[in-house]
């Protein structure tokens, strides 16, 4: 009877730790019975409207007209460049010839996916359905499309294709019972995209270039300070395996718009 | 079958606060979200590559928000000032020490019992900043507490978002290059931790030299093995031999040999790398386009701009509110803030030595927080000077003490017939002690004897062993007056420096009274040759003002590097020929005058001007005609 009882124990504990765990998972979705929430219902953070780059990080090589870079005596790039190209990135960025670019028509060059949140200017953010957040940018005209679902088309182009999901992490969250609350899957607020089949461009508008086999990964996040003024955090991993030794990182800024002031599409510039 | 049923309620309980999981939102916790930094991890410095620890070319300040007076300090700071032995081993503020090459480590410091988030340490190696940041919810201290680099910093979770505040900063650098921030800029940090990656977000605010908040990004990444290197040995040395205290390396506005030098390697218009808020949003670039009309407003901003100046825009520390404010310095010394001029106040085992009166207005309060410190009376009340605000209580705070050395011993049985105050019992009363131009100018100006300081010295330095510990006063002739004294306390390491120093505004130099600028540089001297730093400028010797907020040896620096800028500046004018009304219209502090000036009240930026100019013109016999 004793062996009975603490069989009977362990099914229910079991069977508890089970049902709890299906609870505190769903705790986190949508109604029992109801539809998938949609991306956008489910955002967890207000990511929509107008956005102002401030304009901090990398100021030389993002608010001056590029100049070509160029190797020092030491045979370090000059200017402080802190891209980590290899050999054969280095080659391509001492090529660099803006006047080529115009005359193929690659104005563009700069204002692809791995760069075009570095240029001075506007977002327009704004959700073009249930399950892709569009990125207008006043800079280079360019929109991109991140996608919940599959991404749409072939890529190839300047903004390549871009797949979204709001981040999650695990986590044990019934208070004072650890593990047995079960597995709760819980959305950090961070908006996690990654871009691939990319139309080769530059990572700087002087020239540093990355390739198509470019993997970028992006993490968005709002930060709110105390006094209200609202900041959108984009934290950048560029993976080239062609042009750099190792993944390049970087973390750019916007301030948060209530209007559309100061919008202002201009076209892509090469110098 | 007992253990059973209790463990079906105990489901049946789980199954009810499950229900109610879907209110349980990540990071419902403001001092634990899940998310955890702990661990080491380095700069990665692929942005903003050029600007890692001491990097930063002279006059690069494109990005930074800077207002008239923080580009004004920039381009007279010159790279010699980290000569000055107080400059050599500076630490590290922030945002600034996230660009600090080498290895960080954070870790958590939780209560053993309750296993409670306390508090996130952080580990800079380079400068070894130490940092602590308070999860606990305990409120930031007064603003009349010590700053340090660091700082002081709260935290709060907010889902995988951890927000830092900081205040209590000290005036450090936000680029290499001279760019300052005050004492006054407060942090707020964002960390978002990403994998193996953690975006900082640094928000600064500064009244004093910035005209925009200054926001700004770094990316740390993790250290995946521990590293070997932690430590950053700092000790200065003489770097400059026979370098004259007094002389702090600087350009007078206008003269900086290598304003255009960054501007000119870079092709940049001079305007964008003068920095400024305008610099920092999308439309700057298309203004750059207009290189004339972009040159003529950068050369406006190289020198001060004309018209009114500005004033301080920091919350005085005294809350003035009818109350005296007690912080405990370190040893036996205590400061009392507010009624008037500070106050230090040692305590042990024989009677209170209390350096400086007040105002007066408060003194019933001070007495009474006096008697909350010491189980005995005052009995000794030093005075700095003969101002009204360090000695308007002596009476009171006289009459409420007893000097137990007298008692019995020649000088009790000496009062005269008729004698008032200290003299008509002098057993029954705190001794007075001051330098004796404080008597003389007090007796001057016919206070009453209970008032005027009995026990007067006129050397260089009066001893005394109270409390378990060497008291020193120093004399520091025409310095503010000409009867200063600065009070160390060898033991507790603090020394009151009455009005020499004043963290409130620019010195209070009486020229009547037998103040001078020089004897105001070198008495602050003398302060710095009496102290030493913990680590890293932080700590050490605490320095309690005549007016203001605790301070220690690198704030008293910043105070008489100040001082000496401004007295080159003044001196080159006065030797070119320049009247007192050309001088004040020069703005010769225009890069002080957000933290110390005032264009109305007792004490104005041009009264300090005319000390300064009128000073200078008397110690030159040439300069006198």
């Amino acid at each position: 009877m004793i062996c009975n009882k603490r069989r009977v124990g362990l099914f229910l504990r079991a069977t508890t730790i089970l049902a709890l765990t299906s609870v505190c998972v769903l705790a986190q979705g949508p109604a029992p019975g109801g539809p998938p929430e949609s991306p956008k219902a489910g955002a967890p953070v207000e990511m929509t409207g107008y956005w102002v780059s401030v304009v901090v990080e990398d100021w030389k090589y993002r608010m001056l007209p590029p100049t070509k870079v160029e190797l020092t005596p030491a045979g370090f790039f000059s200017g402080g460049l802190g891209v980590p190209l290899n050999a054969e990135g280095q080659k391509v960025a001492l090529a660099w010839d803006p006047a080529k670019d115009e005359a193929t028509g690659e104005q563009c060059r700069g204002y692809g996916a791995a760069n075009i949140m570095r240029m001075p200017g506007r977002l327009h953010i704004t959700w073009q359905d249930e399950q892709t957040l569009k990125i207008e940018t006043d800079a280079g005209r360019q929109t991109r499309l991140l996608h919940f679902d599959a991404p749409k088309g072939p890529g190839g182009d300047w903004q390549g294709g871009s797949q979204a999901s709001w981040e999650t992490v695990a986590a044990f969250r019934v208070p004072g019972l650890g593990a047995l609350s079960g597995v709760a899957i819980e959305k950090t607020g961070s908006l996690k995209v990654v871009t691939d089949k990319l139309k080769p461009g530059y990572l700087l508008r002087n020239g540093v270039p990355y390739s198509a086999k470019t993997v970028l990964t992006e993490y968005y996040d709002v930060a709110i300070e105390p006094d209200g003024d609202t900041y959108l955090l984009i934290t950048t991993t560029v993976d080239d395996p062609v042009y750099l030794q190792q993944p390049y990182l970087t973390a750019t800024h916007f301030k948060k718009q209530y209007d559309a002031s100061g919008w202002n599409p201009t076209p892509c510039a090469a110098r | 079958m007992r253990k059973i049923s209790g463990f079906i309620a105990l489901t049946a309980a789980l199954l009810t606060s499950a229900g109610a999981y879907g209110q349980f939102q990540f990071g419902a916790s403001s001092e634990n979200s899940g998310i955890d930094i702990s661990g080491d991890w380095s700069y990665i410095g692929h942005q903003d590559a050029a600007y890692t620890t001491a990097f930063g070319a002279i006059a690069d300040y494109g990005g930074i928000p800077l207002n008239e007076a923080g580009r004004l300090f920039a381009l007279a700071w010159d790279a010699s000032r980290q000569t000055v032995r107080q400059h050599q081993c500076a630490g590290y503020g922030v945002p600034y020490v996230y660009f600090s090459p080498g290895n960080y480590r954070f870790w958590e410091e939780r209560d053993p019992y309750t296993q409670k988030l306390i508090a996130i340490h952080m580990w800079f190696q380079t400068s070894e900043v130490r940092r602590t940041v308070w999860m606990d919810g305990r409120p930031h201290p007064p603003a009349y507490a010590a700053h340090t680099f660091a700082g002081f910093s709260t935290g709060t979770w907010d889902r995988n978002v951890l927000t830092i505040t900081t205040t209590h900063l000290k005036q450090a650098w936000l680029r290499g290059n001279g760019v300052p921030n005050s004492d006054e800029a407060t942090v707020v940090e964002k960390l978002v931790r990403h994998g193996d990656r953690i975006t900082v977000f640094t928000v600064m605010k500064d009244p004093v030299f910035l005209d925009e908040p200054y926001s700004k990004t770094m990316i740390n990444i993790r250290s995946i093995k521990d590293p070997t290197a932690w430590l950053y040995a700092c000790e200065d040395g003489e770097e400059i031999v026979n370098r004259p205290d007094e002389k702090i390396p600087n350009y007078l506005f206008g003269k900086n040999p290598f304003l255009r030098e960054y501007a000119d390697k870079e092709g940049a218009p001079l305007l964008g790398t003068l920095g400024g808020g305008q610099t920092t949003h999308p439309e700057f670039a298309a203004k750059l386009k207009n290189r004339a009309a972009s040159e003529a407003e950068a050369m406006a901003e190289v020198a001060p701009s004309r018209g009114p100046r500005q004033e301080s825009r920091v919350v005085n520390p005294d809350p003035n509110d009818g109350e005296i404010h007690v912080l405990k310095v370190q040893g036996n010394v205590y400061m009392l803030v507010g009624d008037g001029g500070n106050i230090a106040v040692q305590v042990g085992d024989e009677g209170a030595l209390l350096v400086d009166a007040g105002a007066g207005k408060l003194s019933d309060k001070v007495i009474a927080e006096v008697s909350k410190l010491s189980r005995h009376p005052i009995q000794f009340v030093v005075n700095t000077s003969f101002r009204a605000d360090h000695t308007g209580g002596n009476a009171k705070l006289g009459a409420a003490g007893e000097d137990a050395s007298l008692p019995g011993s020649f000088f009790g049985g000496q009062a005269p017939v008729g004698a008032t105050g200290f003299f008509q019992d002098p057993a029954h009363h705190a001794t007075l002690i001051a330098q004796n131009n404080v008597l003389i100018r007090m007796e001057a100006a016919k206070l009453p004897n209970d008032m005027i300081p009995a026990d007067t010295y006129l050397e260089k330095r009066r001893r005394k062993y109270h409390n378990g510990e060497l008291v020193e006063m120093f004399y520091q002739p025409n310095a503010v007056t000409d009867g200063d004294s600065i009070v160390q306390f060898r033991r507790s390491d603090v020394i009151a420096t009455g009005d020499i120093y004043d963290t409130t505004r620019y010195p209070v130099i009486d020229l009547k009274s037998g103040g001078t600028v020089q004897g105001e540089i070198d008495a602050l001297n003398n302060i710095l040759d009496k102290t030493g730093f913990e680590h890293d400028e932080d700590g050490g010797t605490m320095i309690v003002p005549g007016r203001g907020r605790l301070s220690d040896e690198y704030d008293v620096a910043e105070y008489r590097d100040m001082i000496s800028i401004v007295r080159d500046r003044v001196k080159a004018m006065l030797d070119a020929g320049a009247t007192l009304e050309q001088v004040k219209a020069a703005g010769p502090t225009a890069d002080y005058d957000t933290r110390f000036g005032a264009n109305s009240g007792p004490w104005t930026t041009d009264m300090f001007v005319e000390a300064v100019y009128t000073s200078l013109k008397q110690s030159s016999p040439a300069r006198r005609k």
